[in-house]
């Protein structure tokens, strides 16, 4: 049991729990590391392993930096650059390993695991979801048992105990840790440069379209945003979460035009608007979600002159905003040249077919409204079919081949051969992409919106009316647009469980939405505006900085004390003896009279000594010492007498004498 | 951190307490270690990270862990908090060896306490457990570089559990002290005190009224009264009983024979024929100026010897102070 | 006050004056099935203090003088062979008694004191190889001169250890002597006392003794003062585990003699010198005087 502290060595036991918080720390970098780091890395956890079980020598000095430039050289040959996220992470991982080569030291041990808090730090980098964060507290809680095991001079390691113990600590860390979490004072906005590969690998919408590239996105059920209305949500029907409009063609994809700048509100708006706040999964784009028509728009954003809302820089964080829209409003303005231009460009030559039937419609109907109400008739009336799997185009015409050999096409298909029939009809239209619809959750009551409700529907220009939103989708599958995609597919559901119809499926999954949406809100949203905020709910005004530093340093100072004062509560319980307590109160009230008991005397000798110095004390004295005694020396105490000797002292009063 | 805790120390000299010593939470200090700078170092780069890519759940992490080191302050306080020591006696030791003096640490019932240390300076530390409501035992190492009573002092007592971030300790000195014997030296028993007759033989062969020794095979001559009649029933063959030790002879070990050496050389040289006296089983006397053992044999003897060797020409009281000089 | 011990203490109080406290703890001792040293000089009443209990408990009682050339077999008995019927026969010595006084145990050598206390310790003895069980119940009382008088062979610690009290009788005060000078002879006066008690009533009160209580705060107090003494370097060794159980009981028939079902400190306190001081050595060597050990002892061991 007793050791020494200066023969420092890692027994097999603890270096293989070492190993085991390495791996778990490591684990979640594993899929995106190069395979040569992570054999590397277990090939360096085996060794140490062995090496502590033989008594092998650690390798030299050479030796190490030599294999430091290797894993240097290694790095820079898989990711072309030492600096950024995932090289920085690579390096980081290597270095791990390689510090298992020198553990020879307790502070080489202590260097290690601190670093393995650090390599924490870096997965979240990558995702902040529940699953790892939940995933990463257990990882802390190994590191800190395995810190509790190494820093115990103990050779054996004792697993559980230390388990139970850091856990305990992990727990009573936790409301320290909540205060500073809440009160810390936020900065906004990075402190030097972001690496350029911060932010890669995120699904969303882009700002060009070709057939399939809606019903692809479709296939994911990841959220896009969710929305928090105040009030009723508007219909199914309204909710068009407008996002990139797209007016430029070139006979297969469709795609933005560059954006400009809207000079001055073109249309008139009905109130009441609706308003509601959007919380954005970052999608590394410019644009924003809104209703149609957004009348008062967040800091940091405009508007174009296509009605789109972009944010001034990229969405890279998860971004909450807040937005009024006027579902009515009619436009007065008319269409500069240009934009008719744009609105009616079509390239050379392509879907002749197409063309013909448009000058078909075009002359059978009497004017623009009648011609939209004709192809819509004809999208409805023939046999047009909605599905998530439709067959594929050719490259060239695909509009015809569209339009009468297969006849069906997911909502991109529709939009495009819809806005080509205006066009060659001599309509002006445009393509408009973005969310149709969301899901309500109940239990969080928000809508979700995700990558599944991505949609495209179509804009023409009519005289007197301006942009009118025409949907040829909901021509062939009205369900698409009054219900939601699940109910357009019912055969083809695309998103798995969560578009399920089996109820408590449906209600767990929601249940699940509203918990991330709520870890969104409040963990990962947490940020300077919502620490602004809480502290304006809780009536603290505009809270400064210097007052939210000393908040947070008397709080945790206070949390502390509390704990200290529970650890030490603890201690004395655990020593408490009430039946002395009260006989040391019985003899402090004696003592203030100069009748203090001796510290050997026992209280039979004290209370005859009591009783010959104040005869009139005899009768009260000997009854509290003999009760005493029974409770302190007896076989049976009980609390009934333990109750009376505490009354009967209490109630004891020792007059002054007078001299 | 060495150099401060030394300096806080010096602030309180209240000499030897009485025992036993409750650590209060009064007298326990409490700094950080090489290792919790290093892990606040840590986490000032996981916050800067935190704020730098505005990572909610990097701010959750370094928070929690920063949480976790305040707790841990608490912790390794408490540790020592509330622990009861007191001392035992040290058996004596020689001069050049360590006087270990057993410290005993009870744990208040209820709390467990862990990796508690004592240290003696320079001496390494030494940790143990202690589970709650029992006692555990420490030795205190103490270098014992002269003869006569060593007081180790103040010594420290300290724990770094639970993660080793903090270091807390308390100054604690008794009043113990341990005899320290002369160091022996390596000479051997001359010939001349051996045997300053020659016609008295030490050992003795014959004589028959000491220590049973062994048993050797029979020569003639000896004396019926010391053949082993019992074995020889047995066994046919005839032996004789030996016994130690002169019956009416005894040896002297006289301060006045040791002419020519310094005071300590010959307490040194005393001390070494003391010990091979006793190991050979002799009976010997011993005399310093003023002062004398009766000769005598057995182990009470020789510590009796060897405690007026220790203390020759030292009060008892004397406080000697080794481990300030060490 | 329990009655019945507290008629013995008062009958024997009318023979030996002055000396209740004496009296009390070799009572204890011997309801603590212990068995008794007295140590003083010749002539302070050792013996007509073994006779007068032996008298009051109603105890078959025997009495062996030890003298220098005295040998194991008078104390224990020898097998002697009988010619008539061939065979060897057991004759059993003196101590097959209930209460055995043992006068001036020290005046004979180690090897006859090792005998008696042999028996003393097992209850039996041995001797030819068969095992012969005392009768119960069974005590000694040893009485010893001091150490350094003349012609002695001192008991051994080891032997010291096997007696439950030690008590000095002490010169009697001013008062007592006189009603000494004035009264008859101790020894008839014995004679005429009536038994207060017989040998199953002592069996009885034995047993009773065993049943009183000893709470974890009396045993934390017994614990602390045994402690004191292993590590307190004025003790050459500190008590032995055995010590700490012959506290216990002491003190339990010292509770059970003042009518107590339970030992509070003062019991404890009240053995503790008979019970340590034979016990303990003393690094100084001047001071052996009992007393003063003991006062030390509790002064320094507060109650917790």
């Amino acid at each position: 049991m007793i050791r020494r502290r200066a023969d420092f060595s890692l027994s097999p036991a603890k270096t293989l729990w070492l190993l085991l918080a390495q791996a778990l720390v490591i684990a979640p970098h594993a899929p995106r590391l190069p395979m040569w780091i992570t054999l590397t890395s277990i090939a360096i956890a085996v060794w140490r392993y062995l090496a502590s079980r033989w008594q092998w020598r650690a390798p030299g000095r050479v030796t190490r930096i030599l294999l430091l430039a290797l894993a240097l050289a290694g790095v820079l040959a898989s990711y072309g650059t030492v600096f950024g996220r995932d090289a920085g992470v690579a390096l980081l991982v290597l270095a791990l390993s390689l510090k298992l080569l020198e553990l020879t030291q307790l502070r080489d041990v202590m260097l290690y695991l601190f670093l393995g808090y650090f390599l924490i730090t870096t997965s979240f980098l990558y995702s902040q979801s529940m699953a790892l964060a939940g995933y990463m507290l257990v990882v802390v809680l190994i590191l800190t048992s395995a810190l509790m095991v190494v820093s115990h001079p103990a050779r054996e390691a004792r697993i559980r105990p230390r388990l139970r113990q850091s856990a305990s600590l992990l727990l009573q860390a936790l409301p320290v840790a909540l205060l500073l979490f809440l009160l810390f004072p936020r900065v906004s906005g990075p402190l030097w440069n972001l690496p350029k590969d911060a932010h890669h690998g995120i699904t969303g919408l882009s700002d060009s379209m070709s057939p399939g590239s809606i019903s692809q996105l479709s296939r994911s059920d990841a959220v896009a945003f969710r929305v928090d209305f105040d009030g009723e949500p508007p219909a199914n029907a309204e909710l068009y979460w407008r996002g990139p409009v797209l007016s430029h063609y070139n006979g297969e994809t469709w795609s933005a035009a560059p954006p400009r700048r809207l000079r001055r509100s073109e249309f008139h708006v009905q109130p009441p608007g609706v308003h509601y706040t959007v919380t954005l999964e970052p999608h590394n784009r410019l644009w924003l979600f809104a209703l149609d028509v957004p009348g008062s728009i967040p800091n940091d954003s405009y508007l174009t002159q296509d009605y789109q809302l972009l944010a001034r820089q990229r969405v890279e964080q998860r971004l909450r905003y807040s937005v009024t829209s006027y579902l009515k409003h009619t436009e007065g303005a008319r269409l500069s040249h240009y934009e008719r231009r744009v609105a009616l460009q079509l390239p050379a030559g392509e879907n002749p077919l197409t063309r013909a039937l448009a000058q078909r419609l075009r002359a059978s109907s009497g004017n623009d409204a009648g011609l939209v109400a004709a192809v819509l008739r004809m999208f409805r009336q023939q046999p047009f079919v909605y599905t998530l799997n439709p067959p594929l185009l050719p490259t060239h015409n695909g509009a015809d081949a569209f339009l009468f050999n297969t006849r069906r096409g997911f909502c991109e298909h529709y939009a495009s051969a819809f806005v080509l029939i205006m066009r060659d009809a001599g309509i002006p239209a445009r393509v408009v992409t973005g969310y149709q619809g969301g899901q309500y959750n109940p239990i969080g009551g928000y809508l979700i919106v995700r990558q599944s409700d991505a949609h495209a529907w179509t804009e023409i220009w009519l005289r007197g009316r301006g942009w009118v939103r025409v949907d040829p989708t909901a021509a062939v599958a009205p369900s698409r647009v009054e219900v939601g995609i699940e109910a357009a597919l019912p055969n083809e559901a695309p998103g798995g469980l969560v578009f399920s119809h089996n109820s408590l499926l449906r209600h767990v999954a929601l249940m699940w939405d509203s918990l991330n949406n709520g870890w969104n809100q409040w963990v990962l949203g947490y940020d300077n505006n919502r620490q602004t905020r809480l502290w304006s709910q809780l009536g603290l005004g505009n809270a400064s900085w210097q007052w939210l530093a000393s908040a947070l340093a008397l709080t945790v100072s206070g949390a502390l004390i509390v704990l200290f004062g529970y650890l030490t509560l603890r201690q004395r319980g655990a020593n408490r003896d009430r039946v002395r307590d009260a006989y040391q109160r019985f003899c402090r009230k004696l003592e203030r009279r100069g009748l203090a008991r001796a510290a050997q005397e026992g209280p039979l000798d004290y209370v005859r000594r009591v009783t010959r110095a104040r005869p009139e004390l005899a009768g009260r004295a000997r009854r509290i010492t003999q009760l005493y005694i029974a409770l302190r020396y007896g076989p049976t105490p009980n609390a009934a007498q333990l109750h009376k000797l505490r009354g009967l002292i209490r109630r004891f009063r020792v007059r002054r004498v007078r001299r | 951190m060495t150099s401060l805790s030394e300096r806080l120390s010096t602030r309180k000299l209240k000499g030897p307490e009485s025992e036993p010593v409750r650590l209060t939470a009064r007298r326990i200090y409490i700094l950080p270690t090489r290792h919790g700078v290093l892990f606040a170092l840590v986490l000032l780069v996981m916050l800067f990270g935190a704020i730098n890519y505005n990572n909610s759940l990097g701010y959750a992490l370094t928070f929690l862990l920063a949480a976790l080191g305040m707790v841990t302050m608490l912790h390794t306080q408490h540790n020592l908090a509330g622990t009861v020591l007191h001392s035992q006696t040290c058996a004596p030791v020689f001069a050049g060896q360590n006087a270990n003096f057993p410290i005993c640490l009870d744990a208040p019932a209820g709390t467990a306490r862990y990796a508690i240390a004592i240290d003696s300076r320079g001496f390494g530390a030494r940790f143990t457990d202690v589970a709650a409501g029992r006692s555990a035992h420490l030795p205190l190492s103490v270098p014992a570089t002269v003869r006569g009573r060593l007081r180790p002092g103040r010594f420290k007592v300290y724990s770094e559990f639970p993660l080793g971030l903090f270091h807390a300790w308390s100054w604690v000195e008794f009043d113990m002290s341990c005899l320290v014997y002369p160091r022996p030296d390596d000479s051997t028993l001359p010939q001349t005190l051996l045997s300053p007759d020659p016609g008295e033989a030490l050992r003795s062969t014959s004589a028959g009224c000491e220590d049973f020794h062994g048993l050797r095979s029979y020569r003639p001559g000896d004396s019926p009264r010391q053949i082993a009649w019992k074995h020889a029933a047995r066994s046919d063959a005839l032996l004789t009983k030996q016994f130690v030790g002169g019956a009416g002879r005894s040896l002297w070990l006289d301060w006045e024979q040791l002419d020519g050496l310094m005071a300590e050389a010959r307490l040194s040289r005393l001390t070494r024929w003391v010990l091979d006296c006793h190991r050979a089983g002799y009976r010997y006397g011993l005399r310093l100026p003023g002062r004398i053992v009766e000769a005598d044999s057995g182990e009470m003897h020789k510590r009796q010897c060897l405690e007026m060797l220790a203390l020759f020409e030292i009060g008892s009281s004397r406080r000697s102070r080794t481990t300030a000089a060490a | 006050m329990h009655p019945l011990t507290q008629a013995i203490v008062k009958q024997a109080c009318k023979i030996i004056v002055g000396k209740e406290q004496q009296i009390r703890q070799s009572l204890a001792c011997l309801l603590a099935r212990g068995h008794l040293l007295i140590e003083d000089i010749p002539g302070m009443g050792k013996t007509t203090l073994a006779h007068l209990l032996a008298r009051l408990l109603g105890l078959q009682f025997n009495r062996i003088q030890f003298t220098s050339d005295l040998l194991p077999s008078d104390i224990i008995g020898a097998a002697i062979y009988d010619r008539a019927g061939a065979t060897f026969s057991f004759h059993p010595g003196p101590i097959f008694t209930q209460l055995l006084l043992a006068d001036e145990i020290n005046r004979t050598t180690p090897k006859t004191q090792s005998a008696l206390l042999e028996a003393m310790e097992e209850h039996q003895v041995t001797t030819e190889g068969e095992t012969r069980t005392l009768p119960e119940p069974f005590f000694v009382i040893a009485t010893q001169n001091p150490a350094y008088h003349a012609g002695t062979f001192p008991l051994p610690e080891s032997q010291l250890d096997r007696f439950l009290m030690r008590i000095q009788l002490g010169y009697p005060d001013r008062w007592a002597e006189r009603v000494l000078l004035q009264g008859k002879d101790r020894r008839l006066l014995i004679d005429e006392l009536e038994p207060c008690a017989e040998p199953a009533e002592l069996v009885a009160l034995q047993l009773e003794v065993e049943k009183v209580h000893a709470s974890d705060a009396l045993l934390d107090y017994l614990q602390s003062l045994v402690e004191h003494t292993r590590r307190n370097p004025r003790y050459n060794t500190g008590l032995s585990p055995r010590a700490s159980l012959a506290l216990l009981h002491s003190a339990r028939a010292w509770a059970f003699m003042e009518g107590r079902h339970q030992i509070v400190p003062e019991d404890l306190q009240a053995v503790l010198p008979a019970v340590v001081t034979h016990r303990l050595r003393h690094d100084t060597t001047a001071a052996d005087d009992g007393a003063t050990i003991a006062a030390e002892l509790l002064e320094e061991v507060p109650i917790p």
